[in-house]
């Protein structure tokens, strides 16, 4: 198949294009304004209520206090800290290695002087083209930015002898879901995917109100404490969302999480990916093992399409714009699905109709159909039965992570040299469901070869 | 309290009071003079390499972190144009905006050819191309290594603060907060306020390092409306973005006592160049030590 757009014509794309990016940029801009203004009615309601056991503020003389003084005006005070030099990685003796990751290693350690343990993840200095890796940099700059009850507490940076040596000194928590799961016999029960995922949801709305793209969220980044209390680590990846048009890289988020615009070439991309993300960990979490395993990009599209269905012209617009769809050959405008998603995933058992529907809505194919972190945080879901278990009724695990070193199995992060397998390759998913005809003429279906 | 992502960190007292370069025996006004004249270096490079001015600020907001306190560093150890080359490198790094190395080394070896720590601003805008400016492939290298290296000494001693958080954004709202878009002075306003705000960044009052963005911003806005003549509320208005009467004078006292010591300073260094390295300042001293003995 050739051509770019058998579709439309190119001017009509453009127009559309640039009402879409306008209305985005709008959206963009509303989002700011209302955040500071929230952010501040937050610090302003902290600070009342900190304040409020001292002393209890007038917000008027009162009458009857003969000689009142005017109320004294309470004014706010930000604080973020101050600076001072690195202090030396030996204030920490290694107890043991959690992890060889892709471009850190991370241990438990213990403060030598208050017999604390912590994390360290000692930055690897990679490409040494650029001088201090950037990528540490944004790790580091991003983790002092995001500081939220969900999300992994950075509490100093350490050097060693050498400059060379760069040590991130983190709060060490007991577990991460991948390990955690994979130890597990049965996966978690619904109210405890429930708990998860709320606290993942609010640390993940945080982040995008605060600009930041996580891109590589999935079980292994995310710790769970034995309180249970889930934080999201690894930022390794994460970005300020770019102005409008900087092209970002499509080299982002593990093939298993990513997201089809993702795989598909777009390079604008937004808040979105990370929904995705987040539909395939609600999935793993109830299923117990990753929802979307593809062996390489290809097959990771076809596993999305045959789980998710095929884009249609009205389900996602916008896909043929896109530069790899080009190369593909997918039967179009056509409601194409087999199954519904959770019996695709062999769900059936393990949630309800209103989880299977909040599933079905994060995975959509299409970035812009995507519900935003809040809209997820006030789904039914979270109201119906079972509610989200206390976290302190949350059950506990062995730690591996403070015991033992282990080696995982689940796919990295991509790294830099690694090109989009999809570029330039000529794929036909026309037999996407090839091998399931039984399924399809049951359903009474036919695949429309494009 | 809780941390706030709107507030910056600030130096101490402690940090205020001391620094590396006066342990190191640097006479207080030679320091000043140094700082201020790195400021405008990181400004002007910032310039030639159309950095946006949030990132400009990052980096000399870095650079003066760097030279406060007894830990900070000490122009006695460390070249005053290296650290802010590196600040600035550092500052582009963390933004959308990331420049090469060897472009960061061009400008400031472009601007390290010119005669004059002051120069005329016309001589930036005739070079539009001093990303290019050449530097052998030797030299190159050594300075990308040296660019390199004072980058992880910031680190080092800022202890990896880099986070601002600045008023730029801020004291728009403020202005539409106090409603004066409509006055038919309103862009003039706005330019004047930015202006103190990029004028503050020279201070050697280090008021970035002294006062949140809230404030600043407040007293940019007064500074900028009594010039221009656009009337502000009776009432006391900088109490609703969170400043109060002491701190707003403070920093309305420091923005326009900026204008003044950047005019003695230029007439101090009058044709001379500004020792922005350690080299450069042991001459300054040993001629300053000279002219005492006559
Ligand atoms: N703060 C922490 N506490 C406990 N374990 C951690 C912590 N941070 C990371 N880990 C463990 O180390 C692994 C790798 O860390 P991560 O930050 O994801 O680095 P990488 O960039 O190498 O993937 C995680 O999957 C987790 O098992
Ligand atoms: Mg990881």
């Amino acid at each position: 198949m050739a051509g770019a757009s058998r579709w439309a014509d190119d001017e009509a794309d453009k127009a559309e294009d640039a009402r879409r990016k306008k209305e985005k940029e709008e959206k963009k801009r509303q989002k700011l304004a209302k955040q500071q203004a929230e952010q501040e009615a937050t610090a302003r309601a902290q600070q009342e209520s900190s304040d409020r056991p001292a002393k209890r503020r007038k917000l008027s003389a009162s009458p009857e206090v003969e000689n009142a003084k005017p109320a004294e005006r309470k004014l706010l005070r930000f604080e973020a800290g101050g600076w001072g030099p690195c202090r030396h990685v030996n204030n920490f003796e290694t107890l043991n290695q959690i992890e060889e990751g892709s471009y850190g290693w991370v241990s438990r350690a213990r403060e030598s002087s208050t017999g604390e343990i912590v994390a360290l993840k000692k930055v690897k200095m990679d490409y040494k083209e650029d001088g201090f890796p950037i990528t540490a940099l944004r790790e580091i700059s991003m983790l002092q930015k995001a500081r939220h009850a969900h999300i992994v507490d950075l509490r100093e940076v350490v050097m060693g002898d050498s400059f060379d040596e760069v040590v991130l000194v983190m709060e060490f928590l007991e577990h991460d879901l991948k390990t955690l799961q994979d130890n597990m016999a049965d996966p978690f029960g619904e109210s405890e995917v429930k708990l998860l995922l709320r606290q993942l949801t609010s640390a993940v709305s945080f982040l995008h109100t605060n600009h930041i793209l996580h891109r590589d969220l999935k079980t292994s980044n995310i710790l769970l404490n034995n309180r249970g209390v889930l934080k999201i680590a690894d930022f390794g990846m994460a970005r300020f969302i770019p102005p409008p048009h900087a092209p970002l890289t499509q080299l982002v988020v593990t093939l298993w999480y990513r997201a089809p615009e993702l795989l598909l070439g777009a390079t604008e991309y937004d808040t979105s990916v990370d929904i995705w993300s987040l539909g395939c960990i609600f999935g793993e979490l109830l299923h117990g093992n990753p929802i979307l395993p593809g062996a390489n990009e290809v097959e990771q599209l076809s596993t999305i399409f045959r789980v998710c269905g095929l884009p249609s012209e009205k389900s996602w617009p916008g896909f043929w714009r896109l530069p790899n769809a080009k190369s593909l050959k997918v039967p179009r405008d056509r409601e194409t699905r087999i199954s519904p998603l959770r019996e695709a995933l062999g769900l059936h058992s393990r949630t309800t109709n209103t989880g299977a529907g909040l599933l079905e809505e994060l995975l959509a194919l299409n970035p812009e159909s995507r519900p935003d972190a809040d809209q997820v945080l006030r789904h039914a879901y979270f109201k119906e039965s079972p509610k989200p278990i206390a976290p302190e009724m949350f059950p506990t695990f062995p730690s591996k992570a403070g015991l033992e070193k282990r080696r995982k199995r689940s796919p990295h992060a991509p790294r830099r040299g690694d090109a989009p397998a999809l570029a330039g390759k000529d794929i036909d998913f026309s037999n996407i469901f090839a091998g399931r005809e039984d399924e399809q003429k049951g359903a009474g279906f036919r695949l429309r070869v494009g | 309290m809780q941390l706030s992502p709107l507030a910056n960190p600030l130096a101490t007292v402690a940090q205020l009071e001391t620094s590396g370069s006066q342990l190191d025996g640097i006479p207080a006004d030679l320091e000043d003079s140094i700082r201020f004249a790195s400021a405008r270096l990181t400004q002007a490079a910032g310039a030639l390499l159309r950095l946006p001015q949030e990132v400009i600020a990052q980096a000399i907001i870095v650079l003066s972190r760097f030279w406060v306190g007894p830990e900070g560093g000490s122009l006695a150890e460390h070249d005053a144009d290296q650290v802010s080359a590196s600040s600035l490198y550092l500052a582009t790094k963390l933004s959308a905006f990331p420049k090469s190395a060897r472009s960061v080394v061009n400008v400031y070896a472009y601007l390290d050819s010119l005669p004059t720590t002051f120069f005329e601003p016309e001589l930036l805008r005739q070079h539009k191309k001093a990303e290019e400016y050449y530097v052998s492939e030797g030299t190159l290298e050594k300075r990308r290594m040296a660019l390199f290296n004072m980058e992880q000494q910031i680190l080092r001693v800022l202890g990896f603060q880099l986070q601002t958080s600045l008023p730029y954004i801020l004291s728009i709202t403020y202005l539409q907060a106090l409603d004066v878009f409509s006055h038919p002075r309103a862009s003039e306003l706005a330019k004047r306020t930015v202006a103190y705000l990029n004028t503050a960044l020279l201070s050697p009052q280090l008021l970035y390092l002294t006062h949140q963005p809230p404030c600043l911003a407040t007293a940019a806005i007064y500074l900028a409306a009594k010039e221009i003549g656009v009337k502000l509320p009776d009432v006391e208005w900088w109490e609703v973005f969170d400043t109060d009467r002491e701190d707003l004078g403070f920093v309305v006292v420091g923005l326009l006592s900026v204008e003044t010591f950047a005019a003695e300073e230029q007439k101090k260094w009058l044709g001379r160049r500004v020792p922005l390295t350690v080299g450069g300042l042991e001459a300054e001293l040993g001629m300053r030590r000279n002219l005492s003995e006559e």
